[in-house]
């Protein structure tokens, strides 16, 4: 039954993966994807994603809820077949629904990897004097072993955590911050944080923007000569930094009470209708994933 | 004659470091005027506004916004009717869509839903930013920040309407699109305050020019007044606008008759030229 279970989505991994490669090829041959913005880092790649992404327009409340009951699925029930069906659809989702190309995903889902890698191989391989477990290998004065039951432990926890992850990230490549935000007030979030995450938000590209002048400035007088200017440029540019975030402070302050800032910050959030057939779906894999774990338990 | 609009008396400010920014200023301005505000940089300009708008609270003075003197019961009552679009349109965007940007003000009027969306597709197809309703202002550019910025203060439907050093940082095709959007709201009997170091376009555009110095104004009236008044050009470090300089060249020099009809704009002063040929 198993088998059957694992062969089965095997085979859909690899047809989403040929939808996604098949729609990306199209979507390059029809008409040019447009992007919007530069390259920051990576952190800032996600959220370009996010307002590029075609399921952009869905209710932002039906995808977190969807991503965090995936994730709570994917812990509690532990089950390897459950896991990969999360990824399977989570990638279908992302790559197929919302037109991220493949590369991309796959960069994206990778940052967490060498954190994953060596949370799990802690898990596999144990150290020893003595030549134990199924598998050795001799270093010097010590074994590292491990055995086939510890190796399949790892990776299903490898595939579990890569679910959960897959499920956060069709969140965020699919919903930009401000509408998470507003989730995050409905779900009755106490407004401190609330408004504070809508500045820091904001304010995260215009301090980038700022050190990223100011960086440019230090580098075209040679503030980067070598290591000891490196690190005198780098000290002078954050205590600068500190200085204008204040300032730039203030100035918002004003600008705000000139449009009548009282004391409460309220946004415009735009409300998304839900469709029945999302719901619908939603229930139908979350079932699906009830019934492989009951069929693999 | 009818009572100003905004009408600002003996009107004090003290930084918090104990330098004087406003010095007793005095002024009337009148409904749909179109002022040009000049004056050197650390004048008092930007204070003034501030000021006016009430985010600053100036030690003694008085404003009154049609007639009803303003304290700290209607200081309301004075932001909802006077908006600044600040010159860094990076120190005013605080939302983190261009939608909920322009609605930050009329949401904070406390205007019921319908018509704050009312209010905010206006006002962005007013500026002509439909299309970027959905993006975040992280990814505009300075010209097309600038429009929001302004679309912020239109959707708020002020009578008056301040204008913080808005050629700076602009290309000359979006300064014309600015100027577009002044006349615009000039024959919507909008009063527009504008502080600029560009005198050539103050010269075109005001129908009357305000000159601060060190905190006070030290002259008012129009455009011309102003520019042929060398010793007030030369106390707030201004020039002369290029096409008055011209002007009064070619009439020394008797190339074209001392008519006394100044041309404001480059298309008048070359057909002005070419009835003389």
């Amino acid at each position: 039954m198993r088998e059957i279970i694992l062969f089965v989505l095997g085979f859909l991994a690899v047809a989403v993966l040929l939808m996604a490669v098949v729609g990306q090829y199209h979507s390059q041959d029809g008409k040019h994807h447009h992007k919007i913005g530069h390259k920051h880092g990576e952190g800032v790649v996600i959220d370009m994603h996010a307002y590029a992404s075609k399921i952009r327009g869905w209710n932002p409340t039906f995808k977190v809820s969807l991503a965090m009951v995936l994730l709570i699925l994917c812990i509690a029930l532990n089950n390897p077949c459950v896991s990969v069906a999360v990824l399977i659809a989570m990638a279908y989702l992302t790559m197929v629904k919302g037109g991220l190309s493949v590369n991309e995903y796959l960069s994206v889902l990778m940052i967490p990897i060498t954190f994953i890698l060596l949370g799990t191989l802690a898990i596999a391989i144990e150290f020893s004097f003595d030549p134990i477990g199924q598998f050795n290998l001799h270093c010097g004065f010590f074994y590292i072993y491990t055995s086939q039951e510890k190796l399949k432990e790892m990776i299903f926890l490898i595939l579990k955590v890569f679910a959960a992850v897959s499920a956060l990230q069709m969140m965020t490549l699919s919903t930009p911050s401000s509408e998470i935000i507003s989730v995050m007030r409905k779900a009755h979030v106490p407004k401190l944080i609330i408004e504070l995450m809508n500045i820091i938000y904001r304010y995260i590209f215009i301090l980038l923007d700022v050190y990223s002048k100011m960086k440019n400035s230090a580098d075209s007088r040679q503030g980067y000569c070598d290591f000891k200017t490196s690190c005198y440029t780098f000290g002078g540019i954050a205590g600068n930094m500190l200085i204008i975030s204040l300032k730039k402070a203030n100035a918002y302050y004003d600008a705000m009470e000139a449009r009548c800032y009282d004391g409460e910050m309220i946004f415009l959030e735009e409300e998304k209708k839900i469709e029945i057939n999302q719901i619908i779906m939603a229930v139908i894999f979350v079932a699906v994933l009830f019934l492989l774990w009951g069929l693999t338990k | 004659m009818k009572e100003p609009i905004l009408k600002v008396r003996d009107l004090y400010y003290v930084y918090g470091n104990g330098q004087i920014g406003l010095d007793g200023v005095d002024i009337d301005i009148n409904e749909g005027e179109k002022i040009a505000v000049i004056g050197s940089n650390g004048a008092g300009k930007s204070t003034f506004f501030l000021n006016v708008n009430g985010v600053l609270k100036a030690e003694s003075g008085e404003i009154s916004y049609r007639g009803t003197m303003i304290n700290k019961k209607n200081l309301k009552e004075l932001r909802k009717n006077i908006g600044i679009v600040f010159q860094d349109a990076d120190n005013q965007i605080i939302a983190s869509t261009v939608r909920a940007e322009v609605a930050f003000g009329p949401m904070n009027l406390k205007l019921p839903k319908e018509e704050v969306i009312k209010r905010v597709d206006e006002a962005l197809t007013y500026m002509d930013i439909m299309d970027f309703k959905d993006r975040p202002p992280h990814y505009l550019s300075g010209g097309e920040k600038k429009k929001v910025s302004i679309a912020d203060i239109i959707a708020m439907k002020s009578e008056i309407i301040i204008f913080d050093e808005p050629t700076v940082a602009l290309d000359p095709l979006n300064a014309e699109m600015l100027e577009e959007v002044l006349s615009k709201l000039s024959r919507e009997e909008k009063t527009i305050l504008i502080s600029t170091h560009d005198v050539d376009f103050a010269y075109r555009w005001a129908e009357r020019i305000i000159v601060f110095c060190q905190g006070k104004i030290i002259a008012d009236g129009s455009p011309l007044e102003i520019f042929q008044n060398e010793e007030v050009l030369k106390r707030s470090n201004l020039k002369q606008p290029m096409l008055l300089n011209v002007y009064e060249s070619l009439v020394e020099k008797h190339l074209i008759a001392d008519e006394k009809i100044y041309p404001r704009s480059i298309e008048v002063f070359q057909k002005m030229i070419q009835v003389i040929k």
